[in-house]
């Protein structure tokens, strides 16, 4: 709105006239020059920028035990081969060449062994790394993590095509129509085999030790399968890491079948049910977690978080 | 209220209770405000700032503070319905970070959008069990709409006396001179012809341009005139306000096209979305009353209270369902066009400005409180030697000359000025250049208590 009488002196506008003693009226003075000037920057982005967690002071006592643990048994250990392979050169060539070679064999397999466990236990970060850039909406990054994600899947499951020139929105739900929701299907269908698995050997099980015994084995196995689906091949640190993430999402998963999971132990876990079923409702219960236990690696493995 | 509605709303009440039960509450957010009041601003920073809230970053710090640091996560969701278009935050925000920067334009239809909030539970083993996800529902509008809300119960013929009786008094005497004099120049028994119904439809809507556009007036009636929306200006809108001493076909048929008008507005506009809100947010432009002069002033007073008799005047037995806002905050906008001495002044003005309204809240049993928010944050605070003496006021990036500029808003008083006050003239306050914005909204945007208004509105159900 421009009130008639809108007038502009010596780079002031003053529409009201002032009178005096009173308060001066309100005006737009103009800066020096009236260059152009750039827009006003508050430092927004600083001010408000997601405050880390305060990070951990490297690594924990029972790491560095072990890491040291680790160097001394393989530094001695290829320090001792050494001189042995050493000592037997100097009995024989034949004696020092064989030697060398079973030592070489030895510690290749060691290494392998542990290069694998490196990959898959890093391969899990991906996860991480993919869902911490859809949170703060880095765009190149997400795509970069996906398209490694998506070279990594088993052969068989749908991949989505160039990810690259999509919105990040689009991008986010293809992925999870096309890739992680077939997933899903799968590793509820494991999740039902495992829970089959687990209500027969629990009902016919002679002890509850050997209950927890078969149970513990069958999730871990379970979760490990539901894990490859995603393009994880966890070695044993990548397992570990990988239960421990599942414990962790077993309280969002939860979200959905905390009601349905109490009804059916409220249900079966009863006098009555007891009476009925016997063992059978402990069994239920065991097949039940099973498939809960299918959904929650499911959610720990998803490179996107749900929703 | 007839057994359909009521039916509706102890469904609308039993649908509450079961999504409160699993935890996905559903919380409807009705911002309100008069034409140019910032509502689309208002919404795109809300969107920008929650979301960037989400990710983790201080954007909101009073909200964020007064849930608790609950907040996990803020997206967006599919609205509940697929006939209105969405609210398209990413080009808004898009708009005021191009260079050079665009404000919205003048919203013309309605748009929707729902955020998703994750928060962690409330209780000590709240980290355990699963997050609560509550759902906010936004909708923006033109503002001019909002005036047919009142009308709504009113026929032909109360609110032809009540327009025309204001209509000849003021600015508004001289802006509808022609259409005044046209229809002074009817005859009693005038025909049913629709080439004289466009021709005093045409010079009505002229009048209330001329008076929302050159005086600043905001109690303009029917919305429609101003701002027709897509469907633009049917046959349906070719009525008018017409005087007792017309009794003829022409005073049948816009009686007959103004309940017509209204059945529509009904239908597309108050029973959808104003029906049912859990909270409400009402803007007002009180700094652009007040230097707009007394007649925009007291206007846009009566404009809400208006308003608000229909929006929050609720019965006892709405508020007993739950169809009544609990808490009603009113708004002054644009609080960065003062500096920071004089926002509380603003707040106080805004208090004043709504006592009609305010207290149709209060009676409907709301809680109400007034704040001065700036949606974004435009200038700085600033000091300028008027006269001889040292002023606190703001300083901004023009938006047409892209020049750096200081300006005094004047004295803002506290209350309703003094008469002399007026006597001064108008001003008219520039338009500024945003500050500088990440286009993609990763850090929302910078604001003045837009998280203490949030914090009072919605943390509560968080």
């Amino acid at each position: 709105m421009t009130p008639p009488g809108d007038r502009r002196e010596d780079g002031a506008t003053g529409l009201r006239t002032p009178t005096p003693g009173a308060a001066p009226a309100p005006r737009v003075i103009l800066d020096e020059g009236a260059a152009p000037a750039p827009r006003l920057d508050f430092g927004w982005e600083k001010a408000v920028a997601v405050v880390a967690p305060p990070g951990s002071r490297g690594w924990s006592s029972l790491a560095l035990l072990g890491a040291g643990a680790a160097v001394l048994v393989l530094g001695l250990s290829l320090l001792e081969a050494g001189n042995f392979v050493a000592a037997q050169f100097a009995r024989a060539a034949w004696l020092g060449w064989l030697t060398l070679a079973v030592a070489v064999g030895g510690f290749g397999l060691v290494f392998a062994a542990i290069g694998r466990e490196a990959r898959g236990y890093l391969a899990l970060r991906t996860v991480d790394r993919a869902r911490a850039a859809h949170a703060r909406g880095d765009v190149a990054v997400l795509q970069a993590e996906l398209e490694a994600w998506q070279a990594r899947l088993p052969p068989g499951l749908p991949r989505t095509g160039n990810l690259r020139d999509m919105p990040m929105d689009a991008a986010c739900a293809l992925v999870e129509a096309k890739t992680l929701a077939p997933i899903a299907q799968d590793a509820a269908a494991l999740g039902r085999a495992a829970a089959m698995q687990a209500f027969a050997v629990t009902a016919v099980s002679p002890s509850p030790g050997l209950d927890a015994l078969v149970f513990a084995w069958r999730g871990i196995r379970l979760v490990r399968q539901v894990a490859a689906l995603h393009g994880f091949r966890p070695g044993i640190a990548g397992t570990v890491s990988l239960l421990r993430r599942v414990a962790l999402d077993a309280a969002t998963v939860a979200a959905t079948d905390v009601a349905v999971d109490a009804m059916v132990r409220g249900v079966l876990s009863s006098r009555i049910a007891e009476h009925v079923a016997g063992e059978a409702a402990a069994a239920a219960v065991a097949a039940r977690r099973m498939i809960l236990l299918a959904r929650t690696a499911d959610e720990a493995c998803r490179i996107l978080p749900r929703g | 209220m007839d057994p359909l509605s009521l039916l509706r709303v102890v469904l609308d009440t039993t649908e509450d209770a079961a999504r409160a039960l699993i935890g996905r509450e559903r919380i409807r957010l009705a911002v309100t405000g008069l034409s140019r009041a910032g509502k689309t601003v208002f919404l795109t920073s809300l969107i920008a700032n929650l979301l960037a809230a989400g990710r983790g970053a201080r954007t909101l710090p009073a909200l964020s503070d007064a849930a608790g640091g609950r907040i996990r996560r803020v997206f967006v969701v599919p609205a509940d319905t697929e006939t209105v278009p969405r609210f398209d935050p990413d080009a808004h925000l898009g708009a005021l970070a191009a260079d050079p920067p665009r404000w919205p334009e003048r919203t013309e239809d309605f748009s929707t959008l729902s955020l998703a909030i994750d928060v962690e539970r409330r209780t000590s083993l709240g980290g355990l069990l699963p997050e609560r996800r509550v759902t906010l529902d936004l909708i923006d509008y033109p503002g001019e709409w909002l005036l047919d809300l009142p009308m709504l119960r009113q026929g032909h013929a109360a609110w032809s006396a009540e327009t025309l009786a204001r209509l000849r008094r003021g600015t508004r005497a001289a802006a509808a001179a022609d259409f005044l004099a046209f229809i002074d120049s009817l005859p009693p028994e005038a025909p049913a012809e629709d080439v004289l119904a466009k021709r005093g439809f045409t010079l009505y809507r002229d009048a209330l341009r001329a008076c929302r556009d050159t005086h600043g007036l905001r109690f303009l009636q029917p919305g429609r005139f101003l701002n027709p929306g897509p469907r633009g200006e049917a046959p349906l809108l070719w009525f008018f306000p017409l005087p007792d001493s017309v009794r003829g076909g022409l005073a049948d048929l816009c009686a007959r096209r103004y309940a017509a008008y209204l059945d529509d507005q009904r239908a597309n506009f108050l029973d959808p979305f104003f029906s049912r809100f859990h909270r409400q947010v009402v803007l007002v432009d009180v700094l652009g009353a007040l230097h707009a002069g007394q007649e925009a002033f007291t206007d846009t007073a009566e404009a809400l209270a208006a308003v608000a008799a229909i929006i929050s005047g609720a019965n006892w037995l709405e508020r007993l369902l739950g169809a009544a806002p609990s808490r009603v905050a009113f708004a002054a906008t644009k609080a960065d066009h003062v500096p920071t001495r004089a926002r509380d002044s603003l707040a106080a003005l805004v208090e004043h400005i709504t006592l009609g309204a305010r207290g149709r809240a209060e009676a409907s049993g709301a809680t109400v409180s007034c704040h001065a928010v700036a949606a974004i944050r435009c200038t700085e605070d600033a000091v300028a030697r008027l006269e001889g003496q040292a002023v606190a006021a703001v300083r901004g990036v023009l938006l047409q000359e892209g020049v750096g500029a200081t300006i005094y808003p004047g004295e803002v008083p506290m209350k309703p000025p003094e008469p002399a006050f007026w006597d001064a003239g108008l001003f008219s306050m520039p338009e500024f250049r945003p500050p500088r914005l990440d286009r993609h909204g990763a850090s929302g945007m910078p604001h003045l208590g837009l998280d203490a208004l949030l914090a009072w509105l919605v943390a509560d159900l968080l």
